[in-house]
């Protein structure tokens, strides 16, 4: 337990003054080296001649690095079959540290405070003030000089798709971390769900499209008993502090995102001000005079609502799968919530999630080898080294049935294992953790089940059909930009969210809604506005 | 014949009050741990909906029977006996004669080490300082971490020299001295043995500290093999609140899966092992509960 030596110490101090050192060099390439990432490499030259460029293994002498990274509590890192394939294929290990999920973002921010950094951060959500902060400090390395050497398969995706690269890119035109690369995502957030026993009850055939049409629906959802128990007890439409269902009901009223977003013609806008969010709101407080929407919603937690899913007591609600509220198996009873409209537009607003996260891996400056670890990190955005880290080594989870078009199907589960997903914990990190991947549609070929393929058919008829636009590109702000949207927000939210509940319970009368918008105004609303419009005129024409 | 004071009307509606207040009082401490007890062995989706409200609703021992099974849970059970034994003995080496010490009013610089004492009531170097001391000293990742830094408590130091400056009367010392008694044997074998109370007392406080710390676990230790209970019931009670808000950014769908299936673990896990973490301080408890009112009043009055 007490394997420190004073030894410890003094290498502590001596990295400390190598920290300095280090990124005086650092500082240096970066001022030489804006054209491309030649300086950089020329400064590592003696890590890279380990490194081949291309093939495995990466390395010809074996190496070994630190990674951070959250634990999920299923499996050690180090005994994990995914990393122990990646080793033997690129002859590349790790020492981890891995805190605990919950408390990743403390131990995160003591490491960056400490200066011992570990070489490779892995699924660790950087945030983007993270990057901007610690990149200028030249803590995290600049990566795009690595991506354009090292990196063949994250390459040709962003050359395919120029918007990944903007989206990575801080404003100092360097690339801190890698993306999340997620080509199967769509939900910007979790759907809404009816509840199939009430409609079945009611025998509707048709979901409403309309807002007057869901209005109706929710009535005879509250006065007929659908759930045929002899009580009242039915709750039309329920949310937590509608954070849940806000996004999706906006939409209505030709809204795209729930806070900051841009419309077709690049002008920005602050749902929270706009006159829809005003139609919104009125909708909502008579769906809450009329008893339609929970009146509990601004009061009780995830659990209270996911419980009276399980009594069947909700008629709409929103959680990833409906099942996850609504009790019991996987079933495709519970059809998807079809986008509705109001008569101010032609077609509802639908949000769509842009693809990628961005923070999940980064080289920090203590990293003896960062070509290698580009080479390693950039097979994860192979289909081979994708399909590794989401599933495990082939055979385990498993097999191809037809090597040409990546069709697989599952193996027989262990048997000390309740379902593949726990047995998957036990095999790859990339388990409830944002992890540097690309995730294609061709990893699920040949793993659908039937409730999948129905989701993805919900999907097409009551999404894609609707021309989603995720609602505003992914994008950095500057550290003063960053400073100063968080000084103006911190407010700004509070009294939003307030007024949002007073507004919607009836505290606080729908003609105050000018007292509110001069109230934001005065706390800085155009400010923001006019931020965030620079940064994506920014983004737009980097 | 001995005459019973007849009790005046204002004395009987004071004693009905005082037991009224008191009853309110018991009900009030008593309804969470009956709650808790009770949610431990209900049917998670009934404690959720608020229908299991006291007593046991829909029983089952499932829960149990799966923080029977998790060796974390275990593995931690046996790290926060280690750490709390072994750093309540630390503390108790340290703080018995340092108060001892500045009890002695012929202690040469009391005044002054009392003073630089006391500075560190008030000012700490704070988090990160602290990290960055804690581990040039070598003992991040190692249980030294957690029972080192704060083996020392100022507070119970004052609390404890406080009760040796009121209860050893100085006499005693001086008769000690004429008999040839040195100043270690003295405090071993006359001050000591004379102040059970007070041990007592601060062995409880420091213990029940160690017991239920989990910040400084979460901060120093790396290895999950290391993590006290205290630590481990927190993952299950955090994953929990996380799994359920994060779903609307998780970022696929079997994420979410893990992630609801993680939610329905814990819940009804939680209980159970609120109920399994506490039980051990709730056991000792009465046992030292009489020193402790002793000791803790003699710090009180003339502290």
């Amino acid at each position: 337990m007490t394997n420190q030596s004073p030894f410890r110490v003094r290498s502590t101090f001596m990295r400390k003054t190598g920290t300095v050192a280090l990124s005086l060099v650092l500082g240096t390439t970066l001022l030489a080296g804006c054209s491309g990432g030649k300086a950089e490499e020329a400064a590592n030259s003696n890590s890279a001649a380990n490194v081949s460029k291309e093939g495995f293994p990466i390395v010809k002498e074996p190496i070994t690095l630190s990674m951070m990274g959250p634990d999920v509590g299923l499996q050690n890192w180090k005994d994990m079959p995914a990393f122990k394939e990646m080793e033997k294929l690129t002859n590349v290990s790790f020492t981890f540290e891995n805190p605990p999920l919950d408390s990743f973002e403390t131990k995160k921010n003591l490491v960056f405070a400490s200066g011992e950094y570990p070489d490779i951060f892995y699924a660790s959500s950087l945030t983007q003030a993270d990057e901007v902060n610690y990149g200028n400090q030249g803590i995290l390395v600049p990566l795009e000089g690595l991506i354009d050497n090292y990196a063949p398969n994250l390459k040709k995706i962003m050359d395919e798709d120029p918007s990944i690269r903007k989206s990575i890119t801080t404003p100092d035109g360097h690339i801190y971390s890698l993306p999340v690369i997620n080509q199967q995502s769509i939900w910007y957030r979790s759907p809404m769900w009816y509840n199939g026993d009430f409609l079945e009850a009611l025998k509707v055939k048709d979901l409403p499209t309309t807002t007057e049409g869901l209005y109706d629906l929710l009535v005879r959802f509250r006065d007929e008993d659908p759930n045929g128990n002899g009580k009242k007890d039915e709750i039309p439409l329920s949310s937590v502090k509608l954070d849940d269902i806000r996004s999706w009901l906006l939409g209505a009223w030709g809204i795209y995102g729930e806070d900051i977003y841009n419309d077709a013609n690049g002008k920005v806008h602050f749902a929270r001000t706009e006159d829809g969010y005003r139609e919104f709101l009125t909708y909502m407080n008579r769906l809450w005079s009329e008893n339609l929407l929970d009146h509990e919603a601004f009061s009780q937690t995830p659990d209270q609502k996911k419980a009276k899913g399980a009594n069947n007591q909700l008629g709409l609600f929103q959680d990833w799968h409906a099942y996850f509220t609504h009790g019991g198996k996987p079933t495709t009873k519970d059809p998807m919530f079809v986008p509705v409209k109001s008569d101010a537009v032609d077609k509802p607003a639908v949000a769509i999630h842009p693809g990628l996260s961005t923070g999940s891996f980064a080289i920090t400056e203590s990293n003896p080898s960062p070509e290698a670890s580009m080479r390693w990190v950039d097979y994860m955005y192979s289909y081979e080294g994708a399909m590794l880290f989401d599933k495990g080594p082939e055979g385990l989870m498993y097999e191809t049935v037809n090597e040409k078009d990546h069709t697989k199907k599952w193996k027989e589960l262990p048997s000390q294992y309740n379902s593949r997903e726990d047995y998957r914990g036990t095999l790859t990190p990339n388990y409830g953790t944002p992890a540097p991947t690309l995730l294609s549609p061709d990893l699920q070929k040949g793993l659908k089940e039937d409730f999948d393929t129905w989701v993805d058919k919900q999907n097409d008829e009551k999404i894609l059909a609707y021309d989603p636009q995720p609602p505003f590109p992914i994008l950095y702000l500057t550290q003063e930009e960053q400073a100063e949207i968080s000084s103006l927000r911190a407010d700004m939210d509070t009294y939003i969210e307030q007024m949002e509940a007073k507004f919607v319970t009836g505290q606080e009368p729908l003609t105050s809604w000018d007292t509110y918008l001069a109230t934001i105004k005065q706390m800085g609303g155009d400010r923001v506005v006019e931020i965030y419009q620079g940064a994506y005129d920014r983004w737009k024409s980097s | 014949m001995a005459a019973v004071i007849k009790e005046s009307k204002t004395d009987r509606l004071f004693l009905i009050c005082n037991y009224l207040y008191v009853a309110i009082a018991f009900v009030l401490v008593l309804y969470p741990v009956v709650y808790i007890l009770s949610a431990s062995i209900s049917t998670p989706s009934y404690v959720n909906s608020g229908e299991m409200w006291l007593l046991p609703k829909g029983i089952t021992f499932e829960g149990y029977m799966r923080v029977f099974e998790n060796s974390k849970i275990w593995v931690g059970y046996g790290n926060t006996i280690l750490y709390t034994v072994v750093g309540t003995l630390i503390n108790l080496l340290v703080t018995l004669p340092a108060a001892y010490a500045l009890s002695r009013k012929d202690f040469v610089g009391r005044g002054f080490f009392m003073g630089m004492f006391l500075v560190t009531m008030f000012f700490s170097g704070g988090l990160i300082p602290t990290y960055l001391i804690v581990k040039q000293l070598g003992l991040v990742n190692s249980m030294w971490a957690l029972i080192l830094p704060g083996a020392a408590s100022v507070w119970n130091i004052i609390v404890a020299r406080t009760f040796f400056q009121s209860t050893i009367p100085i006499e005693l010392q001086e008769a000690a001295h004429m008999d040839g008694c040195t100043n270690l044997r003295l405090f071993l074998k006359i001050v000591v043995p004379l102040s059970t109370p007070i041990i007592a007392v601060m062995a409880l406080f420091y213990g029940v500290g160690h017991w239920n710390s989990y910040f400084n676990a979460l901060v120093y230790l790396n290895d999950q093999s290391k993590y006290p209970l205290q630590m481990v019931l927190r993952q299950i009670l955090v994953l929990q609140e996380m799994s359920t808000s994060a779903q609307g950014a998780a970022t696929s769908g079997e994420a979410a899966m893990a992630m609801n299936a993680k939610a329905d673990m814990a819940a009804l896990l939680k209980y159970a092992v609120i109920i399994v973490a506490t039980l051990p301080i709730i056991a000792v408890y009465p046992f030292v509960q009489r020193y402790f009112v002793q000791g803790v009043m003699i710090g009180s009055v003339k502290g």
